[in-house]
């Protein structure tokens, strides 16, 4: 009887693991395509990395650096089919420089740098629309 | 049907309808929370451990394409001595020296193939390949990648795309199965070479434009010595950690000032252009200073 028990229940937590890391894989996904497929034909080339975060009525944030003579792309999406995710980038007086929140949420946007700045990028759900999950984000530039 | 297999039946029910509601992205999966929100039911419950930030901070450091790039623009030939010894692999025996190497080799490959080095960017590929298996993370660099680099070998856009891709699946992977000190790392050795590159050439071009780039990487130090304080719950990176410390410390006597300009938003091209301006002052003596202190740690981890 204890091992029918046991192995229901690691076949229940292996498959909510596995349901979970596709759920963050299709959300990932999602957000590689908008750096391939660009409006005018452009292909971006990624930073590298991904910044991937579970929220759950929360920010996630980081410091980065944008180059002058740049055109970058940040990407992000926290589902499928609709735009949860809300991105800010404000320089290091606290200054929003932009965010998409004032763009309907928009799930990608370009942002040509006269001069390299330091920027705090941040990401949160639209809680309207989400209050936890996955957030994804990407960056790239154009060569 | 006994009662052991009963439970075990109930739980794979269990698990099955779990599956189905997490699966199901739909608007029919969402449901109706207190306050009258609406959640999708495959985000409640999230489970923790796909968290990839420490404490809801995330970290990221520039690409060293871009460094090398900069380089290219400003016609500076391609230098092989700068390229870490291919022969070097096999003097790294720890994760932590294969990752940090990776990085500094990924780095390489992607200073070879902006020159069009095209012979020596496939047997680079092969070290960034042996020491990706060695790390687990094959998966970002296998067959089909091979495949579409050795295809589109001779365009250096796509080329860039395809080895970015690569390091990108590779970071994810890593992330997602909670090895987030071989990413750290990975980030680190492409860092460190791009820095090195930079402050050789500066050393041989006394390029302004290049030195400019070297001032620029306050903020990256900072994150890369902040990433590997935390991932470093064994003590596997106080090594690194002391040598980049020291780095930082000449760092301090870089001089920044910051211009907010207002940005412009045009919403037909989705495009915000960014217009605030920051000057970096580094005196001759301070450049040198870095320039050896880069050149030492980057002896250091690649012999």
């Amino acid at each position: 009887m204890k091992k029918g028990i046991i192995l229901g229940l690691i076949f229940t937590v292996l498959s909510v693991f596995n349901t979970k890391a596709q759920d963050c894989d299709s959300i990932y996904r999602v957000v590689e395509s908008y750096l391939i497929t660009s409006d005018d034909g452009r292909a971006f080339v990624s930073d590298g990395q991904v910044y991937t975060a579970f929220l759950d009525n929360e920010k996630a944030e980081f410091n980065t650096t944008l180059y002058g003579n740049t055109v970058y792309r940040i990407a992000t999406s926290a589902g499928t089919k609709d735009d949860y995710a809300i991105f800010t980038i404000k320089d290091m007086e606290d200054n929003i420089l932009f965010t998409n929140k004032e763009q309907s949420n928009s799930q990608y946007w370009d942002f040509k740098v006269e001069s390299s700045i330091p920027v705090k990028v941040q990401t949160e759900l639209d809680t309207n629309k989400k209050i936890t999950g996955c957030v994804v984000m990407m960056i790239g530039f154009l060569k | 049907m006994n009662i052991g297999k009963t439970l075990f039946f109930a739980g794979a029910m269990a698990s099955f309808f779990i599956l189905n509601s997490c699966g199901d992205s739909s608007e029919n999966a969402q449901v109706q929370k207190e306050g009258g929100k609406k959640i999708d039911k495959e985000l409640l419950d999230p489970n923790r451990s796909f968290n990839t930030t420490f404490d809801g901070k995330l970290f990221s450091v520039p690409s060293p394409v871009q460094t090398a790039l900069l380089i290219k623009s400003l016609s500076i030939p391609f230098n092989e001595t700068l390229l870490n010894e291919k022969e070097n692999i096999n003097n790294y025996s720890t994760t932590t020296s294969q990752a940090i190497n990776l990085g500094i080799y990924g780095a390489d490959l992607g200073y070879i193939k902006l020159y069009e080095q095209n012979a020596k960017s496939l047997s680079y590929l092969s070290i960034v390949e042996e020491i990706s298996n060695k790390l687990g993370i094959a998966g970002a660099f296998d067959k089909t990648f091979i495949e579409r680099f050795e295809r589109n070998s001779n365009v250096e856009d796509s080329m860039l795309v395809i080895l970015t891709d690569g390091f990108r699946k590779a970071d994810n992977f890593l992330k997602e199965n909670d090895q987030k000190n071989t990413s750290a790392l990975i980030l680190t050795g492409g860092w460190l070479e791009s820095m090195y590159f930079a402050t050789q050439l500066y050393k041989q071009s006394k390029d302004d434009k290049i030195l400019a780039r070297i001032g620029e990487q306050k903020q990256s130090l900072e994150t890369i010595i902040e990433l590997l304080e935390k991932c470093n719950s064994k003590g596997q990176n106080d090594e690194y950690i002391s040598l980049f410390n020291d780095i930082k410390q000449s760092f301090k006597g870089i001089k920044t000032t910051y211009e907010y300009v207002a940005p412009e938003t045009n919403k037909d091209l989705k495009l915000t252009t960014l217009k605030s301006k920051m000057n970096i002052e580094i005196s001759n003596e301070l450049a040198d200073e870095i320039i050896e202190k880069i050149a030492n740690t980057r002896a250091k981890i690649v012999s």
